[in-house]
């Protein structure tokens, strides 16, 4: 690699970073056009290609977002890149890239890759647009799809179990629970983001898991597929207690073969990014004291305009000033400065914060460390010093202006209507707030196979118009005990106007065997996720996703000590039944007065005792 | 509620009214003195007949029934067969190896040497099992079809595969003579001689003759040993018979079978480099294994094949119970007890988690120590490496000693890797079992190929055994028919194996033996047969007690009353008569 070659890289690199923070922290509202900011983004997508191609060696990305939200909240956003040549890859040579992992998507034949892990909801209303345009989150539980190169469907499903069944082992989750039932083949809800130019026959599997529990036990392996394994690099913040006390929180892995335009030389490219809503105020509880308690009545400062102040009592004033905070008091950790691995220059910009200029930020730290101010100073990125601890520290201030927060471009809620324990109905809500675009979109619905809609109930029905909005239907109803449905409706919404999408769907009866142990608890139906087609501004293959909560669905449930009920039931009429008849055959009959008169167990007591008494006077 | 005695009071009483209401019956029927009439013969019989037809019912077809419905299926096993492996009383397996001898002589010497040195050879030789059997060989160049002569119809042709070793007998003038040169890369023994030896052949003195049969011993003893062992510790029968081997060499073997990887057709190879810092994050490991390990593993390829896969893991602490390293000064070290070697590796941490493709994982862990802990040594030995039997490698490669504020090393060059790659070699030699002599690399994989072949003949013997014994022992476990059929074919190869070691084809013997022993583990590991060993009776006294238990009570007391009256009567009968 010559020098010209060297400039061009860094170059890119800056291009890089420009891109993705004006992404991400919304340029829109800082005079940034959209047609300008999806330009921007377009080259930097190009120059990012180029550039990891031109470092033919494998290399290491990270980088920490953090942007406060409204109601004292903070979204902290980490991303982790590592890469691998393929070349190094179908050799098994593991540098950055996880050999666990690599050497399952080897053995599944899987091309690409992506899974999630989730829990909570994304605020829109309060947080506005998700990040990453919703393509790096999941519903909630575990939800996987692959693209996985197989010559005929049946050994695509094989491949597929054997996916499944190996990261349910490197993941600690019970995704070995993915069977026929719970996997989907997508037509149009996913695209995949790599290049398979070289790869033919590629079969894309989806399934979901609604009911797995996401806890620390799936953080810890997914932080030892990253090369400084949480001990250096913004990765040292991740904590288990607060990673999963988080408001709304995804971690998401995803791999891609990433090719140049001749399609020669390849990379694998695996991202993991951690995303989480912290509520600053529980998050700042002590571990050892997390139960809220008042301060003491002096220390709080009192509304003085509510009329039932007193001496003990006191309504707290809200100055609706920003609150304090440090890194280390969020995340309970403290940041272990940086990971050596990320290249120089602006790559090596790992933590960003995206706050108003104004907004008062210290820097706590022994070592070397670098600011840059990006985006109207509206973004502050730190070179993280090696080896000493970095702490940021944001006083409480008050705050007179604020970031405006993006619009999603659709919100979309779903619910179940009806009673009883037979029938019900689903209702999806999906709202484009925008005045002066129509939302084009695809709306996927997994079912599991004991939910059965019928599809002659399904309405769409649009509010300002009497047009349907309905523009393709593929559907793939399902089979009991092996399938579950798959609906996918491509569909547009006019500006300004809420969808009403509805179905019934009847409840089935499932086997004694079939219940989870906790059958009362109901059973969840996983989240409808909606792929924006147009207009479709995230500019790269990813996609702009959202995804709905999951169901939960009431099932008819037995009465689980019945089986042994009903043999003994049955064998206490069978007893009955055949004592009367034997008895009637084999017995004798004879009137009263000339039954024996000792005769029976009284009888025979009534002689032994006789007996023994007549013994114990002779003796 | 009413006693029985009021019961039967008021039951008297009101039988004694209905007396009283009726006056003109008779005065026999009264309470007290009354008696059933006598039973005719027709009803007795039809009562008894009643409860013999339930009973009937009961045994006949209740029962098969039962026994049919809840029965196990086991399928037949060849039990004898299977437990006369295990104890050895077929298939002894005999190891004759050919050696074919070359010599630039007459045929007529040729033959009259080897029947020489075939003598002393077999006098020599203390293990029956273990035979080297000569045969001549023609001399390329002088072969020609007036001196063609067939010897006993076992001419040997120089490049079957099936022969052990060649030895070339090559006339010299000069030098001290005989004197022999072992081949390192082909199974050829060189043997310098002067004519002069050639006139004493046939006499049992002749100095060639013994030198050739000494030497072939000597290359040949360690293979003896290790089989020799080898029967010794798989089967009982066989001990009687073997030679005892002296103590310190069966120590010593036994030490090594210890460390040996259990055979498999395919074993992978996982090379990590472990630091507990950020750096070296780099190796050149891809050409370092070209250079180092792949001609290693081409030449094992006729025994099992390899894939090798490599990786780096960074921050790689030692685990927090493992003792620190403690600075020696005499050594100018920091050092590692040797007992504590055994908790190095940080097996909770550190991603050395098998491959996941069918077969063992031999690993090699290449550690880097921080700056400021290096060089770290094993305390004592100075070692800086050392294998973990039966899994792995350990190598401790100290960065070469710069100064202290000098920055550490980033990449490991293929140079700087060479001296672990050669230890890694050396372990996976030991972990493969490759016999220490003799110097030839061909021979000792020959041997190698016989020793795995006993091996598993013995393994897949003993499985089989021991599947004899559960299936004997354990009446409740099912066995299905893909159990017969895998134990079968296991027979069926174990005998070809044993054929074909006998024959001296030890490649095919060495497959043979491998299918036997796979499908001997798949026999006895099948999964059908675990799920159910264990179904408590008590489940089974749940279900059928609440039917059964109204039903037989009163089957059980109808035929015990009629049991009792026919006694009763038979009694009464034979007092009156």
């Amino acid at each position: 690699m010559g020098l010209g070659a060297r400039t061009k890289v860094l170059l890119g690199v800056r291009e890089e970073v420009v891109g993705a923070l004006t992404d991400k922290v919304g340029a829109a509202d800082f005079g940034v056009g959209d047609t300008e900011l999806r330009g921007a983004l377009v080259t930097s997508g190009h120059r990012r290609l180029a550039h990891e191609l031109l470092c033919d060696i494998s290399d290491y990305h990270e980088r920490l977002i953090l942007r406060p939200l409204p109601q004292s909240t903070l979204l902290a956003s980490f991303n982790f890149r590592s890469n691998e040549s393929s070349i190094a890859f179908e050799q098994q040579n593991f540098r950055y890239f996880p050999r666990s992992l690599g050497q399952i998507l080897q053995h599944a034949h899987t091309k690409e890759l992506h899974l999630r892990f989730s829990v909570g909801r994304w605020d829109a209303e309060s947080w506005g647009q998700r990040p990453w345009h919703g393509a790096r989150e999941g519903g909630n539980g575990v939800e996987l799809w692959a693209w996985i190169e197989a010559d005929n469907d049946d050994e695509a499903f094989t491949r597929w179990q054997t996916l499944v069944n190996s990261l349910s082992g490197l993941f600690c989750a019970s995704l070995n629970f993915i069977d026929a039932t719970r996997t989907i083949r997508p037509v149009m809800a996913f695209e995949p983001e790599g290049d398979h130019r070289n790869a033919s026959n590629l079969h894309l599997l989806h399934g979901t898991l609604p009911h797995e529990v996401v806890c620390t036990e799936n953080l810890t392996p997914f932080l030892k597929l990253l090369p400084c394994k949480g001990k250096a690099g913004i990765s040292s913040l991740l904590d288990g207690h607060k990673l999963f006390d988080a408001s709304f929180q995804t971690m998401a892995i995803d791999v891609r073969p990433v090719c140049d335009e001749q399609g020669q030389d390849c990379l694998l490219e695996m991202d993991q990014s951690v995303d989480m809503v912290l509520d600053v105020v529980r998050s700042k509880r002590p571990q050892d004291n997390p139960i809220p308690r008042p301060p003491p009545i002096e220390e709080i400062q009192c509304d003085s305009s509510k009329y039932y102040n007193a001496e003990d009592t006191c309504y707290p004033f809200n100055s609706g000033a920003e609150p304090s905070w440090s890194l280390k008091e969020i995340f309970g950790r403290p940041l272990k400065g940086a990971c050596p691995l990320t290249e120089a220059g602006e790559g090596s910009e790992t933590l960003c914060i995206n706050t108003p200029p104004e907004r008062t930020i210290q820097v706590e730290t022994e070592g070397q460390f670098a600011e840059s101010r990006t985006s109207s100073d509206t973004v502050r990125c730190y070179k993280l010093p090696v080896g000493s601890n970095f702490d940021l520290v944001l006083p409480e201030q008050q705050m007179t202006t604020g970031l405006v927060l993006p619009e999603p471009p659709l919100s979309a809620s779903r619910s179940i209507n009806g009673h009883g324990q037979e029938r019900g109905s689903a209702q999806s809500v999906i709202k484009n707030p925008s005045s002066t675009d129509a939302v084009e979109f695809v709306y996927l619905e997994s079912l599991p196979w004991f939910m059965r809609p019928y599809l002659h109930t399904l309405r769409a029905h649009v509010d300002t118009t009497t047009e349907n909005p309905v523009k393709e239907t593929f559907y793939r109803p399902a089979v009991d005990r092996q399938r579950g449905s798959h609906l996918e409706i491509r569909m547009v919404i006019p500006p300004a106007s809420t969808l009403t999408l509805t179905y019934d769907f009847e409840k089935a009866i499932l086997r004694y065997t079939e219940y989870p142990p906790d059958a009362n608890r109901g059973f969840d139906a996983a989240p409808a996720v909606i792929r924006i087609l147009s207009p479709n501004r995230s500019g790269d293959r990813k996609g702009i996703y959202l995804r709905t909560t999951p169901l939960l669905l009431s099932l008819p449930t037995p009465d689980f000590s019945m089986p042994y009920n009903v043999i003994i039931l049955t064998s206490t009429v069978m007893a009955l039944g055949f004592g009367n008849i034997f008895n009637l055959l084999v017995r004798r009959f004879v009137g009263v007065d000339e039954a024996p008169q000792n005769g029976g167990f009284k009888g025979v007591l009534q002689d032994k005792i006789a007996r023994l008494t007549g013994r114990f006077k002779k003796s | 509620m009413a006693t029985p005695e009021d019961a039967n009071a008021s039951l008297k009483t009101e039988v004694s009214e209905i007396a009283s209401v009726h006056p003109n019956q008779s005065p026999k029927s009264g309470v007290s003195s009354a008696k059933p009439p006598q039973e005719s013969t027709r009803s007795l019989w039809l009562r008894r007949t009643v409860i013999l037809s339930f009973w009937a019912v009961a045994v006949l077809l209740g029962l098969p029934v039962w026994w049919k419905t809840t029965a196990i299926y086991r399928s037949d096993l060849p039990l004898q067969a299977m437990s006369d492996w295990a104890e050895g009383k077929i298939g002894k397996p005999v190891f004759p190896l050919r050696i074919a001898v070359e010599a630039p002589i007459l045929p007529q010497d040729t033959h009259s040497l080897i029947q020489t040195t075939q003598h002393v050879l077999d006098d020599l030789n203390e293990f029956s099992a273990h035979q080297l059997r000569l045969m001549p060989v023609d001399p390329p160049l002088t072969a020609n079809a007036s001196q063609h002569v067939v010897v006993d119809g076992t001419r040997n042709s120089g490049d079957d595969k099936d022969t052990t070793l060649l030895i070339r007998l090559i006339p010299v003038e000069t030098g001290e003579t005989p004197r022999s040169y072992l081949q390192p890369y082909s199974p050829t023994l060189h043997v310098y001689y002067s004519p002069s030896h050639i006139s004493s052949v046939s006499s049992t003195a002749s100095p060639l003759a013994a030198f050739i049969a000494r030497e072939l011993h000597d290359i040949f003893a360690e293979e003896q040993a290790q089989l020799a062992y080898l029967l010794s510790t798989t089967s009982g029968e066989h001990i009687a018979k073997v030679h005892s081997l002296p103590q310190e060499t069966a120590a010593e073997l036994q030490r090594r079978s210890t460390r040996v990887l259990k055979y498999a057709p395919t074993y992978h190879l996982t090379f990590s480099l472990f630091t507990p810092t950020s750096t070296p994050s780099a190796w050149d490991i891809e050409a370092a294994l070209r250079q180092y390990m792949a001609p290693l593993l081409e030449s094992f390829s006729a025994i099992s094949n390899f894939t090798i896969d490599t990786q780096v893991q960074l921050y790689a602490t030692l685990s927090p119970s493992f003792p620190p390293p403690e600075y020696d000064e005499n050594a100018k070290a920091w050092t590692l007890r040797n007992e504590d070697l055994s908790g190095f590796i940080n097996a909770a941490e550190w991603p050395l988690s098998p491959s996941i493709a069918d077969g063992p994982t031999v690993n090699f862990a290449l550690y880097v120590p921080e700056q400021s802990q290096s060089p770290l040594l094993v305390k004592d030995s100075g070692a800086s490496s050392w294998l973990v039997p039966q899994w792995g490698g350990v190598a401790i490669l100290n960065p070469p000693s710069t100064e202290q504020d000098a920055a550490p090393l980033s990449a490991l060059s293929k140079e700087a890797l060479a001296p672990a790659m050669q230890t890694f070699s050396n372990q996976l030699i030991s972990l493969l079992g490759l016999p220490q002599t003799p110097a030839s690399l061909p021979l000792r994989l020959s041997t190698l190929t016989r020793v795995r072949a006993a091996s598993l003949v013995f393994s897949a013997s003993s499985t089989l055994g021991a599947l004899a014994q559960v299936y004997q022992k354990l009446p409740s476990i099912p066995v299905p028919d893909t159990v017969a059929k895998s134990v079968d074919l296991a027979l069926q190869h174990l005998q070809q194996a044993c054929d074909e070691l006998r024959e001296g084809r030890f490649q095919g013997a060495l497959e043979h033996a491998r299918i036997a022993d796979g499908e001997a583990e798949k026999a006895f590991f099948e999964r059908s047969m675990v799920g159910q060993v264990y179904f408590p009776d008590e489940h089974k006294v749940a279900v059928y007690l609440p039917l059964l238990g109204p039903i037989a009570v009163p089957l059980l007391m109808a035929a015990l009353k009629e049991i009792k009256n026919e006694v009763a009567a038979f009694k009464a009968r034979r007092a009156a008569s």
